[in-house]
């Protein structure tokens, strides 16, 4: 928009603006009605007490704006839950580790060579004598 | 947080515009004041906590509102009336509803005055009313936020739902308009 644009634009405001004092009386007593009752309706200011329950649990920036004591009292036991769940899943690998360790040493340690667990046939012979030997543990 | 005190100026500071924008726009003055009402009491039940200096903009979102749902509810009221009166009339789509379209100046509301009187200024002020009622509806909205209301480009684009863009060409339309139709009248300001 070019200046006398924007000067018609404000001529304009200008004549408006005295329309708004010719307004009939009826027109401003209801619009002073109006605006008290909107007055009475107010939405009222929120009390304090509910602000500070809305808080978070853990709120990042209220803890860094405190004393440095202060913040690594607060981030200890953070610090603290890490270590400890760090520290089982390193035991529970261990212990893990070990048991196989156990196990493949005493199959390797075994006078029955590893090849007789992939035989299907040996599986049977196996099945078959432990059947043969519960039948007369029954008998008697 | 604005006081009762500081809500109470911003009304009565604001009370009158609101009054004949919504009037400019309805063409109705028993309407145009129920929906000032309407805003008025829609900013202080919801927004009465906020800020003084966010009142301005959140008052001339909820008066732009106000006035499109009662032209819903004049819509859905007129439809019903035609169908009662058999008529028959179809109804047409909310896409291709013109506010502009549907009403016609109620005879003896301020809108529709003729300038009876013979004060020049007087007449040359019902002119002006004139003309601006004339405008489409969304130029008339943009011209009278931005030059009016004294509100920015941004606040005026926020308010009325579309670009920055936008407004400056609603409000470069709407003055061509004016200055073309008031020196067709011979009128200089």
């Amino acid at each position: 928009m070019n200046t006398d644009d924007i000067n018609l634009a404000y001529k304009i405001r200008h004549a408006l603006n005295d329309t708004l004092d010719e307004l009939p009386a009826s027109t401003t007593e209801r619009l002073a009605a109006a605006r008290a009752l909107a007055l009475s309706r107010k939405k009222a200011h929120a009390p304090v007490q509910q602000q500070q329950q809305r808080r978070p649990l853990f709120d990042l920036a209220s803890v860094l704006s405190m004393p440095w004591v202060a913040r690594a009292a607060a981030v200890a036991p953070l610090v603290a839950m890490v270590a400890g769940l760090v520290g089982v899943y390193q035991a529970q690998q261990e212990q893990h580790s070990a048991d196989l360790a156990d196990l493949d040493a005493a199959m390797l340690s075994d006078d029955l060579p590893l090849t007789a667990y992939t035989d299907h046939g040996f599986n049977a012979y196996l099945v078959q004598q432990q059947q043969s030997l519960q039948q007369p543990q029954r008998a008697q | 947080m604005a006081t009762d005190k500081e809500l109470n100026d911003f009304l009565e500071s604001v009370e009158r515009r609101a009054f004949k924008q919504a009037a400019y726009a309805v063409r109705k003055d028993e309407a145009a004041l129920d929906i000032v009402q309407d805003a008025m009491i829609k900013l202080a039940e919801k927004y009465g906590d906020k800020p003084a200096a966010e009142l301005p903009m959140l008052f001339q979102r909820i008066l732009q509102t106000t006035i499109l749902d009662y032209f819903r509810r004049e819509k859905v009221r007129n439809t019903w009336i035609s169908l009662f009166g058999g008529l028959g009339r179809r109804e047409d789509d909310d896409e291709d509803f013109d506010i502009l379209n549907s009403y016609e100046a109620e005879e003896g509301s301020a809108a529709a005055e003729s300038s009876a009187d013979q004060v020049e200024r007087a007449q040359t002020l019902s002119l002006i009313d004139d003309e601006i009622q004339k405008l489409p509806a969304r130029q008339r909205e943009a011209f009278l936020m931005r030059y009016w209301q004294d509100m920015d480009v941004a606040e005026t684009a926020e308010a009325m739902g579309c670009s920055e863009g936008s407004v400056k060409t609603h409000c470069s339309r709407a003055t061509h308009a004016l200055a073309k139709a008031l020196e067709a009248k011979g009128i200089k300001l």
